[in-house]
């Protein structure tokens, strides 16, 4: 099998070279015939790297330990889903299952109708083209995914059991499409430029791209969180880990961008602002990508370093630039004529991303900086990107509660202290229902401001004025659900560590846990210690809660399942920490509203998912707003 | 014309400023100094934050789940430092050849961990 992935490989490179080579050539010769086969060969390239993946996956599937890859992420006893997610469970894997992302998505652009004019279509080609032999490239030289083994091991060593959740079968899939979907927005905007296109017709066909890549980012850094959340056992989600934030850079800059191109058509500096966001975040995907692999920042995840670093910092020293040089020498067609000025709530929230983007960068990199220029390495912990995104944020949140009231015509601003009435109250009365329960400023801001922020959109809800705007209504709406998660889980939480004895009772916050005792239970290759309690609430029971801890065979390090017993008011979380005879000693956690944050989340997807379908097919989003 | 230039330049600068401002406010309390064990030693390092990377000397993890209290010894090739740790043990802590502690050190040379850092198991690469 890893003789046909690997020749695969070989083809898929071959083939992309020349289809890049013949898109040329058509281009610079004018010379049509050759248009086909330049179509041709990427396809074939495709093709070449689904058989790789495909036969990756059948080698995994088959126990084929000659590949160093499969035996070092998969195993005979290893159920079938999580032997598919060992394909990118690897450096190497996941690397495939990127390029394989890329490919498809170059066919499909490749093929779509709206592209065919004036050989876009092969234009566009060359770019995507290019970042695919790019890693084929990697996938041969420096991480070979098909490196075969001399000493046939009978069985590979497995995945560590912590990644067996179905978090990570899907996190890391969802991130590589979101940063792969920004490569087209990034190969419209180069293009453009680069074919002289003074109209800014560029500018109308990102949307789509844009909004697609935004909305499995997104996913992608919920799915994770909740991977964290649900199997690393310390309660939290996000940690401001080098590695989380990198995927946050991204995400900043499209957000601003999905804003700044709701801009009316001649805003004065519309161009400007989109052709920088869509290099910025591009960049910033190829960033994320250098910083968990290069190894210069310690990180819970700690990727290894290596060449592949190296190969990506090039690539993005590279890229940047590439798109400087181009924007620079390109100033003339990213000027429009137009000097209308409205829509500064767009661009001032745009900036205000901006701001936190480069505060959390420059916080992450700050060990970097300090060991470069004092000698001395100096890290920022994550109360550092609290106390510097919570205003940030704060503002961000209130410009998006006032949004709605901004989009009003002149006519309507008469009636501005009417419609202010509903969302100021609500928003005062959940300010003021916070204070009472003894929590801080930001806590009362944050409540206050989300309930505003619904006030606001209420009406934009029920009335919208298109499909697109109800989407973009929605997502807002998502955004605020996540926003009292977060800050519910942030700040009323509740942390004990009990020994208890069977028939013991443990009082937590409004629910009364019931002991029963510690149960073992024995599998093939392992076994399991469990816990269950009941959960009381006023006397009668609610629900139990089960946590447990298993040992492996021939592993060192056990692992824990942690008992979640979720509420809409609140989570309770269960540890078991360790135990002696029928003792148990128990980390029990309280957070306020996390499940708040997994249903915003969804909300947010469904509002993309809204405003990028229209009638049914993938539609331009066009209107400018008033 | 000069006059809307130095407008769009002060106004450019507003949010570089405001972000140094709150960098510099959330600077405090929340910087930890990185320092080998081999620094460590012999220095006078107490009041301040710091953060220690170590290989976890094998045989050296003492957990007391009752407490709970974990205790064990990093090492960097060349000087040795004991560490404890008040929390529970993390499923991934024997397996981890390398452990970041953060927390801070006192006279007796012995380290209070507030925090400690394992190797996360979606590590790429490099584990055989």
């Amino acid at each position: 099998m890893s003789y046909v992935g690997m020749i695969s490989l070989y083809l898929a490179g071959v083939s992309t070279l020349l289809a890049i080579v013949l898109s040329t050539k058509t281009l610079r010769a004018k010379r049509d015939s050759l248009a086909k086969w330049a179509h041709r060969f990427g396809a074939v390239s495709t093709f070449f790297i689904v058989l790789a993946t495909m036969s990756l996956i059948v080698a995994v599937l088959r126990n084929d330990f000659s590949i160093a890859y499969v035996s070092r992420h998969s195993a005979r006893n290893l159920p079938v889903l999580y032997k598919v997610s060992a394909l990118w469970a690897g450096q190497s894997g996941s690397l495939l299952l990127w390029v394989l992302i890329m490919s498809c998505m170059t066919a499909t652009v490749q093929k779509m109708k709206r592209y065919q004019e004036n050989h876009l279509y092969l234009r566009l080609g060359i770019v995507m083209h290019l970042v695919c032999l790019l890693f084929l490239v990697l996938l041969l030289f420096v991480t070979p995914v098909f490196e075969r083994l001399v000493d046939i091991p009978y069985n590979g060593s497995g995945l560590n059991p912590m990644l067996q959740s179905l978090g990570m079968v899907f996190h890391p899939p969802l991130l590589f499409l979101g940063f792969s979907g920004f490569l087209v927005p990034f190969a419209l905007a180069v293009v453009g430029l680069c074919t002289g296109d003074t109209q800014g017709t560029w500018l109308k066909q990102v949307r789509p791209w844009v909004l697609f890549a935004w909305l499995f980012l997104t996913a992608g850094i919920v799915t994770g969180g909740q991977w964290a959340y649900n199997e690393l056992g310390w309660g939290g989600y996000w940690a401001w880990d080098p590695v989380e934030n990198s995927s946050f850079f991204p995400w900043l800059t499209s957000t601003a961008l999905l804003h700044i191109l709701l801009l009316p058509e001649h805003h004065r500096s519309k161009r400007v602002w989109s052709y920088t966001l869509i290099a910025l975040t591009y960049a910033l995907t190829i960033f994320a990508t250098f910083l968990t692999r290069s190894g210069i920042l310690d990180s819970v995840h700690a990727f290894a370093g290596g060449v592949l670093g190296q190969v990506f910092f090039a690539v993005l020293v590279l890229l940047a630039t590439f798109s400087l040089t181009l924007g620079v020498s390109k100033r003339h067609a990213l000027r429009t004529a137009g000097s209308e000025t409205t829509g500064a709530t767009l661009v001032v929230g745009s900036v205000l991303l901006l701001m936190l983007c480069a505060g959390v960068l420059f916080g992450t990199l700050f060990p970097v900086i300090t060991r470069t220029f004092a000698g001395r390495e100096v890290v920022l912990d994550a109360s550092f990107f609290n106390q510097l995104s919570v205003p940030l944020f704060l503002v961000i949140f209130f410009l998006m509660g006032i949004a709605p009231l901004v989009r009003e015509k002149a006519s309507d601003r008469k009636v501005l202290p009417r419609t202010l009435a509903l969302p100021v109250l609500l928003g005062i009365a959940a300010a003021a229902y916070t204070y009472s329960l003894q929590s801080g400023l930001a806590a009362c801001l944050a409540f206050g401001l989300a309930a505003f922020g619904f006030g606001t959109h209420l009406r934009d809800l029920f009335f919208p004025r298109s499909r697109r705007h109800w989407g973009g209504v929605l997502v807002h709406l998502g955004v605020l659900i996540v926003l009292i998660g977060v800050a519910g889980s942030s700040v009323f939480i509740d942390d004990v560590l009990v020994s208890v004895e069977p028939g013991q009772e443990i009082t937590f916050g409004d629910y009364v846990l019931e002991y029963q005792g510690l149960r073992a239970r024995y599998g093939s290759d392992q076994y399991t210690v469990t816990t269950t309690l009941a959960i009381m609430e006023n006397g009668t029971e609610v629900g139990e809660i089960t946590s447990e801890k298993t040992f492996w065979e021939g592993r060192h390090q056990p692992s824990t399942q942690v008992g979640i017993f979720s509420t809409i008011k609140e989570d309770l979380y269960l540890n078991l920490a360790g135990w002696e005879n029928q003792t148990a000693q128990l980390h029990l956690q309280r957070f306020a509203l996390v499940s708040w944050i997994w249903v915003g989340s969804w909300v947010m997807y469904a509002g993309a998912l809204v405003a990028l379908l229209k009638g049914g097919q993938v539609k331009l989003w066009s209107r400018p707003i008033r | 014309m000069a006059r809307k230039k130095l407008r769009i330049l002060l106004l450019s600068l507003l949010p570089l400023f405001v972000l140094g401002f709150l960098a510099f406010r959330a600077f405090e309390n929340s910087a930890a100094y990185y320092y080998t064990i081999s620094e460590v030693q012999g220095k006078d390092v107490s009041e301040q934050k710091l953060r220690v990377k170590g290989q976890l000397v094998e045989d050296s993890v003492v957990y007391d789940a009752s407490i709970p209290l974990l205790e064990f010894r990093l090492t960097d090739g060349n000087s040795y430092m004991k560490a404890s740790y008040r929390g529970v043990l993390p499923d991934n802590f024997h397996h981890s050849e390398e452990v970041i502690v953060e927390g801070t050190l006192h006279s007796q040379g012995e380290f209070t961990v507030s925090k400690l850092m394992l190797q996360c198991p979606s590590k790429y690469e490099g584990e055989e």
